[in-house]
């Protein structure tokens, strides 16, 4: 019978397209959003990932940076280091502001490194030094790119003017992306030199980072102290929780739709096969062999418009961080199981009609024309 | 001759109740052995098919009984009825009804599937009636590749996988030209002779006749007497003959259908003698009644 679902599915390679591509194409819209999701996310978090610490300090109550506002007394930096088995740490400056190239203005993390910081620097160079003096800045290589900026350029941040000295990669995401001053300027545009946004720490014993933040916990009991993933996880979060509700319109939506074109599709063929299936009645077959033969269509355009959309999504992933660098997909095996789940799903419900159809049929209608 | 071995003892179908209700089969009884070839003829609507759909359970009677091999029909429960069509019943139909994505050799070996046969043996068995059918040069056609009398081969050694004991035919020769038709009844008559299988056949096609052990005439929902049939030597429809337009020719009364056919017959009747001649020599002489009239049947 499997051998009778996938002919009656090929014969007409129009219907076929038709119901693969279009569940192919619902499928697509939630994987895709769920690639962007997630790329976005490791985005948002690169800076984290990348800083090279293994704890990080911030202000009571401050668990991500996204949106957020740190504040520590300077002097929390020597505390920190005077806790057991800490190697280094490196306080950095944090805002949310604009670099302005121009006419353009774009929407940056406003990093203030000290002059030999060890963590929290840019990690990848496409030119330039990674570390900015003062007057200098190091931008996102996409946004210089963007504006049209180059080594040596200046570009203005707070209405005061830098000078590009470095393009970093990898420092960019769909909403902002980071820029790199010295703390000394940092401290200028703020106005004062007492207070840091957060304390990137990296152990000196190889302890784990949990025994290291555990270990730095106990003696700042007045701030907030994560290791790099938890760190890196609540920023995820706060991407997730912002679009948790578009995700779930356009995951219901790519359901609906998936769900309407599986649906007419498997009835069609079922329907223009109303005949033969009489005839299979009438020479024995039972309701339960013909059922297998219309799940049997249904998980096979199932398994075909899956498999177009992953693929889909794959060449996806790999042709829009080339022409939109800012924009990255990821395609992950959560996102391949949640979308197969649903694909089960809409093939099971899209089968429910047609198998009432042949439930119903009568294998004398084979003879019909003459009754 | 053997046991008989599909007894129908006082069948009646109705449709509908009161007033309404229509009788298409009424008080039938026939009994058709072994290896025997039953055609049953009768104009439309005069109950061939429910009276076919019923002997193939796939329509229950009002009253009455259907044995076949022993077993009631009609005292099966409903969910038996698949598995007698399957393993004990061939059908052929008039327009084939193959499936159209599958070649000659899948639409016969699926029905061996369905019975439970192997792939392997499934394909061997169908492609090994198939060529006995003379389509070994076919196996892989697809339906709309082959020509009517192709499909109908098809269709018969579909009927034939599972070892039928009856085979059902609904107007089998209907989409095929005469040469065709007659041949693939032939061979269906040969084969029905060597393996012992019951066939009934519902036909208008009076070029078959000589196939069949007996011939039998529903109207009304009820066998009539032959001997009151003729065959219009213009149509070759089957009339009967206090109804039918007769005409004279040489002092020898013909019987027509309609006084159109009457005309034509008599404005060229070496024409129509041909064709009637050879509809005669079809005619069991025990059936036929053959003294004095030409187109009796």
């Amino acid at each position: 019978m499997l051998l009778l679902a996938y002919r009656n599915l090929f014969q007409s390679k129009s219907k076929l397209l038709l119901s693969t591509g279009g569940l192919a194409l619902a499928l697509l819209l939630v994987l895709a959003l769920d690639a962007i999701l997630t790329g976005t996310e490791t985005q948002i978090a690169a800076y984290i990932n990348h800083a090279g610490a293994d704890v990080w300090v911030s202000q009571s109550g401050v668990r991500n940076m996204h949106m957020s506002s740190s504040t520590l007394p300077a002097a929390t930096a020597d505390r920190v280091r005077s806790v057991s088995g800490v190697g280094e740490v490196t306080p950095i400056l944090f805002l949310t502001s604009f670099v302005q190239a121009g006419n353009d203005r774009h929407i940056v993390y406003l990093i203030g490194l000290p002059p030999d910081a060890a963590m929290g620097r840019p990690w990848k160079l496409a030119a330039g030094a990674a570390l900015p003096h003062p007057g200098q800045v190091v931008i996102d290589s996409s946004v210089a790119k963007t504006t049209n900026t180059s080594l040596g350029d200046s570009v203005r941040i707070l209405d005061k003017s830098y000078r590009v000295t470095g393009l970093a990669e990898g420092t960019a995401n769909i909403v902002n992306s980071i820029a790199f001053i010295s703390m000394a300027d940092f401290q200028k545009l703020r106005g004062s030199a007492s207070a840091v946004s957060y304390l990137l720490v990296r152990d000196a014993n190889g302890r784990s980072p949990e025994q290291v933040a555990a270990a730095i916990g106990s003696a700042l009991p007045d701030a907030t102290v994560q290791t790099s993933s938890a760190f890196a996880a609540s920023e995820r979060r706060v991407v997730s929780d912002m679009v948790i509700d578009i995700a779930n319109i356009m995951n219901v939506t790519g359901l609906m739709i998936g769900l309407a074109v599986m649906a007419l599709s498997i009835y069609t063929v079922t329907l223009s096969r109303r005949a033969e299936y009489g005839l299979l009645k009438a020479v024995g077959a039972t309701n339960r062999e013909l059922y297998s033969v219309v799940l049997a269509q249904s998980f096979i355009a199932l398994v075909l418009g899956l498999g177009l959309s992953v693929l889909l999504v794959l060449a996806m992933s790999i042709a829009v961080p080339v022409v939109r660098p800012s924009l990255a997909m990821e395609l992950t095996a959560g996102s391949v199981i949640k979308v197969s789940l649903m694909a089960l799903v809409i093939a099971t419900v899209a089968s429910v009609l047609p198998v009432r159809q042949i439930a119903n049929l009568d294998p004398a209608s084979v003879f019909r024309r003459k009754l | 001759m053997a046991e008989a071995r599909l007894v129908v003892e006082h069948l009646t179908k109705r449709f509908g109740d009161g007033e309404t209700a229509v009788t298409a089969v009424n008080d039938v009884s026939l009994s058709v052995s072994p290896g025997e070839i039953v055609l049953i003829m009768g104009p439309s609507g005069s109950g061939k098919t429910t009276l076919l759909l019923m002997l193939g359970a796939l329509l229950r009677s009002t009253q009455g009984t259907i044995r076949f091999d022993q077993q009631v029909l009609s005292d099966l429960r409903e969910n038996r009825l698949p598995d007698i069509r399957l393993r004990q019943v061939g059908f052929v139909f008039q327009d084939f009804n193959l499936l159209s994505a599958l070649t000659a050799v899948e639409n016969v070996a699926l029905v061996a599937r369905l019975a439970g046969a192997g792939n392997a043996q499934a394909h061997d068995h169908a492609a090994g009636i198939l060529k006995e059918l003379g389509l070994g040069d076919r196996l892989d056609f697809l339906p709309e590749k082959l020509s009517g009398g192709e499909k109908q081969r098809v269709s018969i050694a579909r009927a034939l996988v599972n070892d039928p004991a009856l085979i059902l035919a609904d107007e089998p020769t209907a989409n095929l030209d005469s040469k065709n038709g007659h041949e693939l009844m032939r061979r269906l008559q040969e084969i029905a002779r060597e393996k012992g299988i019951s066939v009934v056949i519902v036909s208008h096609d009076q070029r078959i006749r000589d196939i069949a052990d007996r011939v039998l005439w529903l109207e009304d929902g009820n066998f009539k007497e032959l001997a009151g049939m003729a065959v219009d030597p213009v149509c070759q429809m089957s009339v009967e003959k206090e109804a039918a337009v007769t005409g004279q020719l040489n002092g020898t009364t013909y019987y027509f259908c309609s006084r159109g056919c009457e005309a034509e017959f008599l404005s060229g009747p070496q024409d129509f003698l041909g064709l009637l001649t050879r509809a005669d020599r079809a005619v069991k002489p025990q059936e036929a009644g053959l003294g004095g009239v030409n187109n009796d049947f």
